[in-house]
């Protein structure tokens, strides 16, 4: 779903739980919140200045297909060629692309009984593996629940750790590579 | 106990104790309730009552025409969305402020309360166990009530709290009782207690963090324990180190589950999340 596009101000555009948004417009920032063991994928592409962000809940779309048919972003290995698809209608290129990844938040859990956010960040990996995708920057795991934001003008991507006063810079100037 | 006691009146903003809720989950236990009973007992409170008829005629929940009374509300909606609805608007007054000892922004403890207490009143129904729904959503939506005490303390020492929980790689109940002696679970349960809430909601808020030792009522203990987790893995976590909690079969055991129904109950919470919004909202 392209953002709409009003031109002059800075928008932020929230990209909900098991969402997707895609654009290309120079003004809006997307925004997640609320990462724990989801996981954030934000693509872009720097000659077109095109880009998307995708907020991912569960590894595998044999969990629920139903759901999956009515809200592939919910899923890995639905969402994320989804998100693809719609970066290259707006004329980005697979070999161009920067990918960030954030999330995927695991409690303390020796056993991998409640290993959610490692089974996402698996089924990434694998998924990029198999279309030969690599990640440019990535903060996975740890117990920290995160905001993440992908400006389209430069690129830039950061994130806000809850708990911690700070935004930090996870991809910084990406127009530049 | 004393320990308990002290840490409870030292501190400076404790709010009112609950008094409708705990009466009312006694009624709810009954068979046959008397709604006339029902509406006194809230109506004893013009707050909640107002909060009631506002949600009960809010996009969510409104019939064909609104609601004007409390009967009516009790009638259209049923005693058990009714319960919730009270329910949601006593605990968002006590956890909605935000609680700077545990880093926690204004309107995040309540959001994770409420998306706990959503999910684990699924998880209750789903094993089967109606009677109990409302009594899962209750302990939930209160699991965390002994952060609003401690947070006072730990307001000082939040550094070290954060370098505690990072360095040593603990759960944050323990590190509260290596910091403080005390830990949330216990004095929620303890604040519970004081307040007259009953003896299965005062024990599942105690051992929200290790079920199993929660008996008898280990299974609303699971629920609550359960309903916490999927809340933080949706991301309706908070503060630093949201996830520094141990897993535990022990929940799944006690229940009877798989591991595997995690997603499933996040999927199911997640097509909650409208309701979750119009709960989240209740008293703004």
């Amino acid at each position: 779903m392209p953002a709409p596009s009003l031109t002059g101000f800075n928008q932020k555009v929230i990209v909900g739980i098991a969402e997707m948004v895609a654009s290309n417009n120079q003004n809006v920032t997307l925004t997640t919140y609320s990462l724990g063991s989801c996981l954030g994928i934000a693509i872009y592409d720097p000659v077109v200045k095109a880009g998307g962000l995708l907020h991912i809940m569960l590894p595998d779309s044999t969990i629920d297909s139903v759901k999956a048919a009515k809200q592939p972003s919910m899923f890995v290995d639905t969402g994320v060629p989804a998100l693809f698809r719609a970066a290259y209608q707006l004329r980005a290129e697979k070999h161009r692309m920067i990918i960030c990844v954030a999330g995927g938040a695991q409690i303390m859990d020796s056993g991998g009984f409640f290993n959610i956010g490692s089974r996402n960040y698996d089924a990434l990996g694998k998924l990029f593996a198999e279309h030969g995708l690599k990640i440019q920057a990535e903060q996975v795991g740890g117990m920290v629940n995160r905001t993440m934001h992908l400006n389209l003008a430069t690129g830039e991507v950061r994130l806000k750790i809850s708990g911690q006063p700070q935004e930090t810079i996870l991809c910084k100037n990406s127009t530049t590579t | 106990m004393q320990e308990l006691d002290d840490y409870i009146d030292k501190v400076k903003s404790l709010p009112p104790a609950p008094r409708i809720l705990p009466e009312l989950l006694t009624l709810l236990r009954q068979d046959d309730v008397d709604s006339d009973r029902v509406v006194k007992l809230i109506a004893f409170d013009p707050a909640i009552t107002a909060a009631v008829l506002r949600l009960c005629n809010s996009a969510y929940f409104a019939g064909a025409s609104p609601a004007s009374d409390l009967q009516e509300a009790v009638t259209r909606l049923g005693f058990k969305q009714v319960y919730q609805l009270v329910a949601a608007v006593t605990g968002s007054k006590m956890l909605g402020p935000a609680q700077k000892g545990y880093g926690i922004d204004s309107g995040e403890l309540w959001e994770h309360s409420v998306v706990a207490a959503v999910a684990a009143q699924l998880i209750a129904k789903s094993c089967g166990d109606s009677e109990n729904e409302s009594v899962a959503f209750t302990a939930t939506l209160l699991h965390d009530i002994g952060k609003i005490i401690l947070a006072e303390a730990l307001e000082h020492i939040y550094e070290e709290l954060v370098e505690n929980s990072q360095n040593q790689q603990t759960p944050l109940i323990e590190t509260e009782k290596r910091l403080l002696g005390v830990q949330h679970a216990e004095i929620g349960g303890h604040l519970l207690a004081r307040w007259n809430f009953p003896p299965n909601i005062v024990s599942a808020v105690w051992h929200h963090h290790e079920p199993a030792g929660a008996q008898p009522h280990e299974k609303l203990a699971a629920y609550v324990y359960l309903g916490n987790m999927v809340s933080y893995f949706m991301g309706f976590g908070y503060g630093h180190h949201a996830f520094a909690m141990r897993g535990r079969t022990d929940a799944l055991d006690i229940l009877n589950l798989k591991p595997e129904c995690l997603p499933d109950y996040m999927i199911k919470t997640f097509e909650q999340l409208q309701l979750v919004q119009s709960l989240v909202k209740i008293n703004s």
